[in-house]
C-alpha cells in the first residue's frame, strides 16, 4: 500500500494578539466579550503588518529550513485561502473600501502560489489555487496531493500552503467564533514517515451559498451534517470512533465542539482543545496548527490515529483521518 | 342527582367541542338519536360554521370564568336542569405556557366544570379528557391506573393536566366520572388534515425550514403518536357505549402502533422530498438524536448567544422534545379490551404519517388552502 502522509509542517502566527477585552474596545467584535469568553476564547492572532503572503512566506521557509528540503524536491504548490482576498497579492495603499486591496485590474492576476514558487525558487514545481471553499479550503489542497500523489509518478512532494488574513478593520467575530490570522505549510510525499492519510471526505452544500442571510440556517445546518461527514471519514478509513485517539479540531467555539463531541458520541478527553483559547480560528489553518502543536508537546505516538474535522462557509465540511 | 328513563331525551355539555378532538367528538354525539348536543364555546373562538353538524347548539361561555362556565344566568339555569351528560375536552394544551396559565383553564377551569356537573340533578355520566404525558418524565411502562408525575414533569401542560386529574378523582366519588388519557394528537388519518396545530407540527416546520439540528431522545425510543379520528371513535364508543365511572383509559398508540424517533424522522424527510421536490436541494440533513444533555448545552449556547431565531426555535422543540428523553411506552390493556371487540384501534403511525405530512407541506401548515 503507498503510504501517503504529512510528512512534516510549520505554521506561522502573527505576533500580535489582544484580548478579548482588547478586542472590544477596539470595536473588533459584534457582540461583548463574555459572550466569546463563555465559548473558550481568550485572544486572537491578529496581523498588524504582515499580508497573508508574509505569513505564508514564514512558513514556508520555516518548513524547508526544519526539514533540509531542497526547493528542487517540491513537484507541485497547492495553495489555499478561505477568503477572497487571499487568493491574490495585496498592493497597500488601496482605495478606501477595496476589500482586495487592489488599485489595478491587473493586481487580480498577481497569486500568491506564483510569488512563493519565486520566492523560494521552486523551479521544479507547477502551481495552483485552491479556494471557495472557506475554512475547508486546506483540506481539500491535502485530498488533492494526496491524489496526485497516487495518481502521477512523477510527483513525490506536494507543498501545502494556507494563508488568510482578515481585512483591516473587519470584525473578528463570526458566528460566535473568534477569527485570527495566520498561515500553514506541509509536505505531502508519498511514503511519508508520519500522518498517513487513510481517509479524507467532503460534502458540500451548495444550497447555502449565501452565508450573510442564512445565518441560522447555516448554524442548524452545521451539527448534524459534521456528525454524518466524521461518521462517513471514519466508515472510509475502516475504523471506529474507539480507535481515534486525537481529534485535531479547527478552533471554532469550545462549546461547540463540545455540542459535537456529545452527537458523535466522543469523550471530552480525546479533544486537543488547547489552542482554542489561545489562538482562535485561523481560518483555514487551524487543524494543522493543532497537529503541529499536539506533535511537539508529545501527544502523539506512531500508529495513533487521529481524526481532523473542519467547517468552511461555501458550505463545506472536510474530514480526514491519518494514522501519525 | 336523579335517573331519567333511558327513553327520555339526553343532554350532552360539551366543552371544548371547537378544538381539535372536540369537533370530531361533537359530530359523532350528534348522530344520537336521542340527544342534544350543546357546544360551549368562548365568545372569541366561535365554531367553524362548517365544522360542527346541524343541530348542535353553541352557547358562549369558558370554564376559566367560575361554576358559571361564563354562561348567562338563564342559560346556566336551564342546562343545569337538563344536562344529563358532559364531556370536558376544554383545556390549554400549550406546552411552554406559564403554570399558572395553564393551570388556570386545565386545573381551575375543571373544577369549574365539577362544580357545575355537581349542580346538573340528571347527570348520568361525565368523561374528562387528559394526556397520557401526565406520566411526566416516568420512564418504562406507563399504565391506566398509575398516577404519573412522580419523576417530575417536562412541561407545565403536564403538569396541570396531572393536577387536574387528582381534582378529578377527588371528586370521583360524588360524580360518576370516567378519565380519557390522549397521547399526541397529530391529524385525521383519512385526509391527514390537522384541525389544531400543535408542538408536533411547529418542530416538523422547523424541520423543513431547516432550524432543527438536533432533537434529545433515542434512535430506538417509539413516539407514541393518534389520529384524531381515532381518539374520536375510541372516546365515543367509551363514552357512549361502554361508559365506567371511575375508569381511566389510555387512547394510544402503543408500541404496536408506534414508531421509533428514528424512523419517523426518516419518514418525515422522505415526505418532504416526495411533496416538495425543491426541498432536496437544500440537503438539510436530519435532525441529530442526542442525549439530553448535548441537547440542553445547545440550548444553553443559544442562549447565551441571543440568537432570537434560533432560540425561538430550540424553545418550540424543547416544549415537546424533552419528552423524548425520557421513554416509554402506554399501557392501554383496559381501553384495548373494550375496543377491540367493537373494532376500534389504532393505526399504526406509519399508515397515515405520510397524508400528515403531505398536508402539512401542501398546505404550508395550514396557511393555503
Amino acid at each position: 500500500m503507498t503510504r501517503v502522509g504529512i510528512d512534516a509542517l510549520t505554521y506561522y502566527l502573527p505576533e500580535s494578539a489582544p484580548t478579548l477585552a482588547e478586542l472590544e474596545a477596539r470595536g473588533a467584535l459584534r457582540g461583548p466579550a463574555s459572550t466569546l469568553a463563555g465559548f473558550g476564547f481568550e485572544r486572537a492572532r491578529v496581523a498588524e503588518s504582515e499580508s497573508h503572503v508574509d505569513m505564508a512566506t514564514h512558513a514556508v521557509r520555516a518548513l524547508l529550513s526544519e526539514t533540509n528540503t531542497s526547493p528542487d524536491e517540491i513537484d507541485l504548490v497547492l495553495y489555499a485561502g478561505a477568503l477572497t482576498s487571499s487568493s491574490t497579492m495585496e498592493c497597500a495603499p488601496a482605495p478606501a473600501g477595496s476589500v482586495l486591496q487592489l488599485r489595478d485590474f491587473m493586481d487580480f492576476f498577481k497569486y500568491p502560489a506564483s510569488q512563493l514558487q519565486s520566492e523560494f525558487e521552486l523551479v521544479n514545481a507547477s502551481v495552483a489555487g485552491i479556494d471557495q471553499q472557506g475554512c475547508a479550503a486546506i483540506f481539500s489542497s491535502v485530498r488533492l496531493a494526496r491524489a496526485t500523489l497516487l495518481a502521477e509518478p512523477d510527483v513525490r512532494t506536494v507543498l501545502c500552503v494556507s494563508a488568510d488574513r482578515l481585512p483591516h478593520g473587519t470584525k473578528r467575530e463570526v458566528v460566535y467564533n473568534l477569527v485570527s490570522d495566520g498561515a500553514c505549510a506541509m509536505l505531502v510525499r508519498r511514503e511519508s514517515e508520519r500522518n498517513r492519510i487513510v481517509a479524507t471526505h467532503q460534502v458540500t452544500k451548495g444550497a447555502f451559498w449565501d452565508s450573510g442571510s442564512l445565518e441560522n440556517e447555516i448554524i442548524a445546518a452545521y451539527f448534524p451534517t459534521a456528525r454524518t461527514v466524521i461518521e462517513d471519514t471514519l466508515r472510509k478509513a475502516g475504523v471506529t470512533l474507539d480507535d481515534i485517539r486525537w481529534v485535531i479540531p479547527h478552533n471554532v467555539s469550545l462549546r461547540s465542539w463540545e455540542i459535537l463531541l456529545g452527537l458523535i458520541g466522543c469523550p471530552r478527553e480525546k479533544l486537543f482543545s488547547a489552542n482554542i483559547g489561545r489562538v482562535g480560528h485561523t481560518i483555514a489553518a487551524d487543524n494543522f496548527i493543532n497537529l503541529r502543536d499536539a506533535t511537539d508537546a508529545g501527544l502523539l505516538h506512531p500508529g495513533d490515529l487521529l481524526l481532523l474535522f473542519t467547517f468552511g462557509y461555501g458550505l463545506n465540511w472536510g474530514c480526514m483521518v491519518l494514522e501519525h | 342527582m336523579t335517573s331519567r328513563p333511558a327513553s327520555e331525551r339526553r343532554t350532552i355539555l360539551v366543552t371544548g367541542g371547537t378544538g381539535t378532538l372536540g369537533v370530531e367528538l361533537v359530530s359523532r354525539l350528534a348522530r344520537a338519536d336521542n340527544a342534544s348536543v350543546v357546544v360551549l364555546a368562548r365568545g372569541t373562538v366561535r365554531p367553524r360554521p362548517a365544522a360542527l353538524p346541524p343541530g348542535v347548539g353553541t352557547l358562549t361561555g369558558d370554564v376559566r370564568h367560575g361554576p358559571t362556565l361564563g354562561l348567562d344566568a338563564s342559560d346556566g339555569a336551564t342546562l343545569r336542569e337538563r344536562v344529563t351528560d358532559i364531556v370536558h375536552c376544554a383545556a390549554d394544551t400549550t406546552f411552554n405556557r406559564p403554570l399558572a396559565d395553564a393551570r388556570a383553564t386545565n386545573v381551575a377551569g375543571t373544577q369549574a366544570v365539577l362544580a357545575f356537573a355537581k349542580e346538573c340533578r340528571h347527570l348520568q355520566r361525565m368523561a374528562c379528557f387528559s394526556t397520557v404525558y401526565v406520566a411526566g418524565r416516568t420512564t418504562g411502562c406507563f399504565a391506566e391506573q398509575d398516577v404519573g408525575g412522580a419523576s417530575g414533569f417536562v412541561n407545565t401542560y403536564e403538569q396541570s393536566k396531572a393536577e387536574m386529574e387528582a381534582v378529578v378523582r377527588d371528586t370521583m366519588r360524588e360524580l360518576p366520572i370516567a378519565i380519557y388519557r390522549l397521547s399526541t394528537i397529530i391529524g385525521d388519518s383519512r385526509t391527514g388534515e390537522v384541525g389544531g396545530l400543535n408542538a408536533i407540527h411547529h418542530a416538523l416546520r422547523l424541520l423543513y425550514q431547516g432550524l432543527a439540528p438536533m432533537v434529545p431522545g433515542r434512535e430506538t425510543g417509539l413516539v407514541d403518536l393518534i389520529p384524531v379520528d381515532f381518539a374520536a371513535d375510541a372516546s365515543h364508543h367509551l363514552f357512549e357505549r361502554e361508559f365506567r365511572a371511575g375508569a381511566t383509559y389510555h387512547l394510544c398508540a402503543g408500541a404496536a402502533g408506534s414508531a421509533t424517533l428514528g424512523t419517523l424522522l426518516d419518514a418525515t424527510m422522505t415526505a418532504f422530498e416526495r411533496y416538495r421536490p425543491t426541498w432536496r436541494k437544500r440537503r438539510i440533513a436530519r435532525p441529530a438524536i442526542v442525549e439530553l444533555e448535548t441537547y440542553e448545552l445547545f440550548v444553553r449556547s443559544v442562549e447565551e448567544a441571543g440568537n432570537q431565531v434560533l432560540l425561538q426555535a430550540t424553545r418550540a422543540v424543547q416544549a415537546f422534545a424533552y419528552q423524548l428523553a425520557y421513554p416509554k411506552v402506554f399501557d392501554s390493556h383496559r381501553a384495548d379490551s373494550v375496543l377491540g371487540p367493537a373494532g376500534i384501534a389504532a393505526p399504526h403511525v406509519l399508515d397515515y404519517y405520510d397524508r400528515i405530512v403531505r398536508w402539512c407541506v401542501e398546505t404550508n401548515w395550514g396557511t393555503q388552502p
